[in-house]
């Protein structure tokens, strides 16, 4: 069951369903049925919300590189990774690699920047973070309502490593953000937060497995997440403490407001435990904005939609806050409070 | 050196599990195997109506197309279906009509197990004492009924399954079935095409219990599944507190126990429902054992209604459990405390399911698992909320300690709002025995032991607490004895 799918855009019989326990809440095969046909090329046009803060690229268009796919860091760098989709009705794949040296630091800013509609999306990122590196990884997810997308990470940390990962996305019409990291050696740390926040019938699913290997290894993990209207929000989280890892700490946090009668929140946060000096715990809420809140804001003059707003941001920012990089996180904050 | 220690080693586990006894009594059974014509022996055996053996008869049709289940935690040598006794009951005259016409060697057995048959030795006791009314039963039937007369002055109805389509075949009809369907999974099915006892209880309208129910259930034949059908109604307004308490002897085959239990509660009406499973759990290799694969669940039909489910799980090799409330009525509510203990080589995969159907429905979920020796554990647990149920509220908090390197222990909780007014919270920690704590009570000159008792023990008290007394007192023990070796 952890083991993660190989999804090849060309086969349709390799799409999971509901049937299989990790794609419960979104069902891959219902929405695609068969195999989408290849997307044509495209321009790569504006130069992604990142731009200002300079360093390398790596740039897909439909699933084409645009120059080179793999990179490796050393002593301090910044790159950008752009996914970019212009397509109606095809299908693109794209993988990039990456390898942070021992003792660098990246900053890894990633887009899908997402145009024209019902595209189908893969996107795969291998990412090695070699024995006291550093990176920080922030992911700005814009896509079509009706676009289909499946991104994975599969990020290796070793020992001391440091890794932080912050995933800010507004769904699509089936959008699966996936995150499968090891703790390979001992005392890396880890950080992998997200937040979503849904309008219409958009859906997004954050799902991430960090498997701790090692001993001494940390995570820390924050989701917070908002679906209006007849969106539906998935978080799935699984920490596993494989034997031996001890003097693991872990912990696992999932909040989410639904904020309209017809919106669904699905949570599955799992714990996965064979080490016993060990430090684990998750907390799941799932409730809505608090009245007593918004009435006090009403009774001062705000406008309750206004109102709303503040005490949506307030509950999101939380996440943003936590991104490491000054110029990553002020990025983020203004392309999340652009889409309040 | 080495070999004295397990000597010591295995004399320890001979003695850990107190029930483990055989017993000799003269049975009859039905052909090894399952078929339509042991269904058919089955329902004849229990001179049950026509419409019963239809029912069962397509139960087992419907089992025969299903497949077993395999997304459990559990890992367990696969049951060879047709290798199993279906039906093991102690030979006797046709119906009993008292105590003394009862085999008095398995009235010794209870005797052993302590548990009380004989309505005067109960009213003899100390004063004050509660009174318990017992439904025994033994492989596949029930033996003996205490208090039936008692009950019925209130209208109570508390007798075996089997009587009960007997006697009251219309209400067992209207609700049989009705809360856990025939073709709900793989063990529901075959229980519904095989089961051969349990106990049923009818509370009237606006009445309060006099005193606890409670069934015993023992296997004994080798061999053989147990498969036994509680179904407990309680009508509208009425309360009930119901306990339920199982033990088998010492094999080193394992053994089938897949039950259904059924629970209705109407408008007002509550219900409290009590489990000490202690099934043999195997030795200390992991040779032997209950599988117990069993469903559990209540529907909460009125409004107001509130079932209770409390359990403590010690034994068994495997267990595969999830006792659920569907809410159905409005500002209905349903309680999971849990308490799940495994040494040696059990695995438990338990836990609720909370279906939040009605408005302003409540659940509350307190499950605590202790995992001890080379065992594993999971908590795997739903809370969902639809459309419709406005004001929902849950919270659910799941502790899982680990003592011991070699065991594991795991939390799958699952949540699904679909109402915006919903409020669900949940929170999970797993840790370890605190050397501290540990070190402080050894101080104080308890044995290391003790000190894992007294600390787990405490580590449960919440759930402890929800407990009825008399089994209050036999849990407690439990939970020692059940991590008897497990440090050192």
């Amino acid at each position: 069951m952890s083991a993660a799918f190989n999804i090849d855009l060309t086969d349709a019989e390799s799409f999971p369903s509901r049937r299989n326990e990790a794609w419960k809440y979104s069902d891959l095969k219902r929405w695609l049925r068969e195999a989408p046909q290849p997307s044509p090329t495209a321009a790569v046009g504006a130069p992604g919300p990142f731009y200002d803060l300079g360093g390398d690229a790596i740039v897909f268009a439909n699933g084409r590189a645009v120059g080179v796919t793999d990179f490796i860091a050393s002593g301090e760098q910044t790159l950008r990774l752009r996914y970019i989709s212009d397509a109606v009705g095809t299908g693109h794949s794209a993988g990039a690699r990456v390898a942070v040296r021992a003792g660098a630091k990246l900053l890894l800013l990633e887009t899908h920047e997402g145009a024209g509609s019902a595209y189908v999306a893969h996107n795969t990122l291998e990412l090695d973070v070699a024995a006291g590196a550093e990176v920080t990884r922030v992911v700005l997810v814009e896509e079509p309502e009706d676009a289909i997308s499946v991104s994975e990470a599969h990020v290796k940390v070793e020992a001391g490593g440091v890794y932080r990962q912050t995933i800010i996305a507004t769904g699509a019409k089936l959008q699966r953000i996936e995150t499968r990291l090891s703790h390979f050696a001992q005392g890396a740390h880890v950080q992998a937060d997200g937040l979503y926040l849904l309008n219409g019938s958009r859906h997004t699913d954050l799902t991430s497995v960090v498997r701790h290997m090692e001993h001494d290894g940390t995570t820390s993990q924050l989701i917070k997440g908002v679906a209006r209207d007849t969106a539906r929000g998935v978080f799935q989280g699984k920490i596993v403490v494989e034997r031996g890892a001890d003097g693991t700490d872990a912990r696992m946090g999932h909040h989410a407001l639904i904020a309209s009668e017809r919106a669904e929140i699905d949570a599955k946060p799992e714990l996965i435990i064979y080490a016993d000096d060990v430090q684990c715990a998750h907390g799941n809420t799932v409730g809505t904005l608090d009245e007593s809140a918004l009435f006090y804001m009403e009774q001062r003059g705000i406008p309750a939609e206004e109102a709303r707003a503040l005490l949506t941001q307030a509950f999101l920012i939380e996440v943003i806050d936590r991104i490491e990089h000054e110029g990553a996180r002020e990025v983020a904050r203004e392309w999340l409070t652009a889409r309040l | 050196m080495a070999a004295v220690k397990e000597t010591i080693d295995a004399v320890a586990a001979l003695e850990k599990y107190a029930h483990g006894f055989t017993s000799d009594i003269e049975q009859e059974f039905a052909p090894r195997g399952l078929n339509a014509d042991i269904v058919r022996f089955i329902s004849e055996k229990k001179g049950e109506p026509e419409w019963m053996l239809e029912w069962r008869l397509a139960a087992y049709e419907r089992w025969l197309a299903m497949e077993e289940p395999t997304w459990a935690a559990v890992k367990y040598e696969p049951v060879d279906y047709q290798d199993l006794f279906y039906y093991a009951a102690p030979k006797q005259k046709e119906g009993p009509k008292s105590l003394d016409e009862v085999d008095p060697e398995i009235l010794e057995i209870y005797k052993k197990l302590g548990i009380p048959l004989k309505e005067q030795e109960v009213l003899a006791g100390v004063q004050g004492a509660p009174r318990v009314a017992v439904d025994a039963v033994f492989d596949s039937v029930s033996v003996v009924t205490t208090f039936k007369e008692e009950l019925a002055k209130v209208g109570v109805i508390f007798m075996p399954i089997s009587e009960a389509l007997r006697e009251y075949p219309e209400l067992v009809r209207q609700y049989l079935g009705s809360v856990v369907p025939v073709s709900d999974n793989y063990f529901a099915a075959l229980n519904s095409a095989v089961f051969s006892d349990g106990s049923f209880v009818y509370i009237p309208p606006g009445v309060r219990c006099p005193m606890e129910l409670s069934t015993y259930f023992r296997i004994n034949a080798s061999q053989t599944g147990q498969f036994e059908r509680t179904l407990i109604i309680a009508d509208k307004g009425s309360y009930v507190s119901y306990l339920e308490g199982c033990t088998a002897p010492m094999r080193d085959e394992n053994q089938l126990h897949a039950a259904v239990v059924e629970i209705v509660a109407l408008d007002d009406a509550e219900v409290k429902y009590s489990t000490v499973q202690n099934w043999y759990p195997g030795d200390a290799e992991g040779k032997g054992g209950i599988y117990n694969f069993v469903t559990k669940r209540a529907d909460c039909r009125g409004d107001r209604s509130k079932v209770s489910w409390t359990q403590v799980e010690t034994g068994s090799a495997v267990t595969w459990k999830y006792p659920s409330c569907i809410l159905k009525g409005d500002d209905s509510s349903g309680e999971f405390y849990s308490i799940a203990i495994t040494n040696g080589h059990q695995q438990a995969d338990t836990g609720t399911k909370m279906i939040h159907l009605g408005k302003n429905t409540k659940s509350r979920i307190i499950a605590k698992a202790v995992s001890a020796g080379k065992s594993d554990s999971t908590y795997r647990g739903l809370v969902s909320v639809h459309p419709k149920a406005t004001g929902v509220r849950n919270f659910t908090q799941c502790d899982s300690l680990l003592i011991g390197k070699e065991c594991g222990s795991h939390t799958i909780p699952y949540i699904e709002a679909r109402n915006g007014s919903a409020q669900l919270e949940h929170e999970a920690t797993t840790t370890r025995l605190s050397d501290d704590q540990l070190f402080y009570a050894q101080q104080r000159g308890l044995s290391q032991e003790e000190a894992v008792a007294l600390l787990v023990n405490g580590f449960v008290r919440d759930v402890m607490q929800k407990l009825p007394m008399e089994f209050a007192v036999e849990a407690q023990k439990l939970v020692a004895i059940s991590l008897e070796g497990s440090v050192g």
